[in-house]
């Protein structure tokens, strides 16, 4: 099973990851050959089975509603690449 | 000072004031820095290692030690944020990343007086099972095949947890598992490695991987030690929602080896053709010992073994697609500009991570899209359960499974093959325990016939992790495994 190169650059368009034109085709074997590996399941039968999204048998522990005084505007953009007085900084977006 | 101490040794050694934290901390710090080239921390902070020893000597001497092991020296994997210390998960994304906060397992440790001698390597954002994929170049065991100078894997992600325990350039460590990354190093290290029950550690400020799998734990030389570390790290932590609201037990304090009685299973499910002939004669001769110990052999089955590995291939993928978008170069880590918004966001996520982590984003990405969620994602969280089930019916009549802890001892690192599929089979028998969430140990066992050494496994069900202790201590005085490394890295 291979990827073809179309729906390999829609992935790295989905992923937000741009995809080198001469990793294209390792790329697209490596990922058919997980693709392969990973198929196996479908023919497991799973009709009357429950999806397990978490293996601990305990609902969420939610934290008591107090207001704590933590992670300041300046502890948190300590380590952004780029800010501009009390925030992160991108590049331009104009529609 | 003596060589390979425990942490039971180096604590009886400062009570009895044979020894100081900071005599301890600058021979560690001396012994990582011989043991440089084998490449398993990729911080060492020295200075704020002594000034916390010296802050721990005061304590024991005006007696007020937070704790028996307070002035030890410890190891961490670089994927537990650390306040004021760089933390990389081994990837060239955050290698510039200083957290300013403590996660909670790192920072239950620092309030038992232990002492961080810094970063460990690791896999790039502990995705791997070699430690090849890491930023910062592979970690290298510091065992060796007889008759041959080549240099091996030291297993992943927590590679270099288990390689720094080993060559004794820590005392003990954390290590984080997600499929297998704290047992499969420690098996081919030689040392002892231990996944707690999913909820038993916070996982608050470790760096995610796949969040319903990641458990961390520790990386030590005996069971006693794997006991005292995991007892400091466990406990309920309100910042984590998955994490147990069970009371923390005193799991070093209630050691206790016997094993007379209980039922041990062997599932036959394990035996695989691709198991080495020394491997699964330390898996036989396991069982022989434990029936003379005076437990009772029993044959299971785990019917879905062999479906674990693709059903992990499906989960943590998706599960690390979704954690891994919050490295876009706004927040923190390294940015690659672009002509806009997306392309900055595309050129700092293909400079940033590396290959494996691109291959699973990419997957995971594919699983979690629209048209295939059903058939792969939901699918595959469907025969986790019917993996979980497999486990609970298996419990109903043995109060432990043992299997090997990898289908071979440690490889060539040049030897990787080129399949990514191939690697993957490395977590054959690792891979179901975090499906179902158990714990499970690696033990040492024995060596094989080139001297390298071979873990097997022990699980128990959620929770048990007193009962998995206690038949590890069992087979480890049984067996008396002495490593007997050779120090080649010092010249």
């Amino acid at each position: 099973m291979e990827f073809d190169k179309d729906s390999l650059l829609k992935l790295g368009k989905l992923s937000k990851i741009k995809i080198d034109e001469n990793k294209l085709s390792s790329l697209s074997s490596d990922l058919g050959s997980i693709l392969k590996f990973i198929d196996r399941l479908q023919s497991i039968e799973t009709d009357n089975v429950d999806p397990t999204s978490n293996s601990l048998d305990q609902s969420l522990v939610m934290r008591d509603d107090i207001a704590l005084d933590e992670n300041s505007a300046a502890e948190i953009l300590e380590n952004a690449p780029e800010k501009e007085l009390d925030f992160f900084s991108v590049p331009k977006v104009i529609e | 000072m003596k060589a390979g101490l425990n942490l039971i040794e180096a604590s009886e050694l400062l009570a009895n004031n044979e020894t100081s934290s900071v005599e301890l901390t600058k021979f560690y710090l001396d012994n990582i820095n011989k043991g440089e080239e084998l490449n398993c921390y990729n911080t060492v902070s020295s200075e704020e290692a002594l000034k916390a020893a010296e802050s721990s000597d005061k304590r024991r001497k005006e007696e007020k030690s937070k704790s028996r092991f307070d002035g030890i020296p410890i190891g961490i994997k670089d994927l537990f944020c650390t306040k004021n210390i760089k933390t990389t998960a081994s990837s060239k994304i955050l290698s510039s990343f200083v957290p300013t906060y403590e996660s909670t397992a790192s920072q239950n440790c620092i309030n038992a007086g232990l002492i961080s001698l810094g970063k460990l390597n690791c896999d790039e954002f502990a995705m791997g099972s070699t430690n090849k994929t890491s930023y910062f170049g592979s970690v290298i065991n510091p065992w060796k095949s007889k008759n041959s100078e080549a240099n091996l894997v030291p297993g992943g992600s927590s590679g270099g947890s288990a390689a720094a325990v080993a060559a004794d350039l820590c005392i003990a460590s954390l290590g984080t598992d997600t499929g297998g990354s704290i047992r499969q190093p420690a098996s081919f290290t030689g040392t002892v490695g231990l996944k707690p029950t999913y909820g038993r550690v916070s996982r608050w400020g470790i760096v995610a991987f796949a969040s319903s799998l990641d458990q961390a734990g520790p990386i030590t030389k005996t069971v006693e030690d794997s006991a005292a570390l995991f007892e400091i790290i466990s406990g309920h932590d309100s910042k984590d929602s998955t994490s147990s609201i069970k009371q923390k037990e005193n799991f070093y304090d209630n050691l206790n080896s016997s094993v007379k009685g209980m039922k041990i299973g062997v599932p036959k499910e394990f035996k695989s053709d691709n198991l080495s002939a020394s491997t699964q004669k330390a898996w036989d001769d396991c069982k022989k010992l434990l029936q003379e110990n005076g437990a009772e052999l029993i044959d299971i089955s785990l019917p879905h073994t062999m479906d674990a590995l693709p059903t992990y291939y499906i989960i943590a993928p998706a599960e690390a697609s979704s954690n891994l978008a919050r490295y876009d170069g706004v927040k923190y880590g390294i940015r690659e500009n672009g002509k806009n918004l997306i392309e900055m966001y595309e050129e700092t996520r293909s400079i940033g991570f590396g290959d494996e982590v691109k291959r699973r984003i990419l997957i995971g990405t594919y699983v979690l899209s629209s048209g295939y969620y059903d058939a792969y994602y939901i699918k595959a969280q469907k025969v986790r359960s019917l993996i979980k089930s497999d486990f609970n019916e298996a419990f109903k009549r043995v109060d432990a499974i043992l299997t090997p802890s990898t289908p071979s001892t440690a490889f060539e690192i040049k030897n990787e093959p080129k399949d990514p599929v191939q690697t993957y089979l490395n977590d054959i028998f690792t891979v179901p325990v975090n499906l179902a969430g158990i714990p499970a140990i690696s033990v040492p066992f024995a060596n094989d016939e080139n001297n390298l050494p071979i873990g097997l496994q022990l699980i128990t069900n959620s929770f048990e992790e007193q009962k998995l202790l206690n038949i590890a201590k069992n087979v480890q005085d049984t067996i008396n495994y002495a490593p007997n490394l050779d120090k080649w890295w010092i010249k």
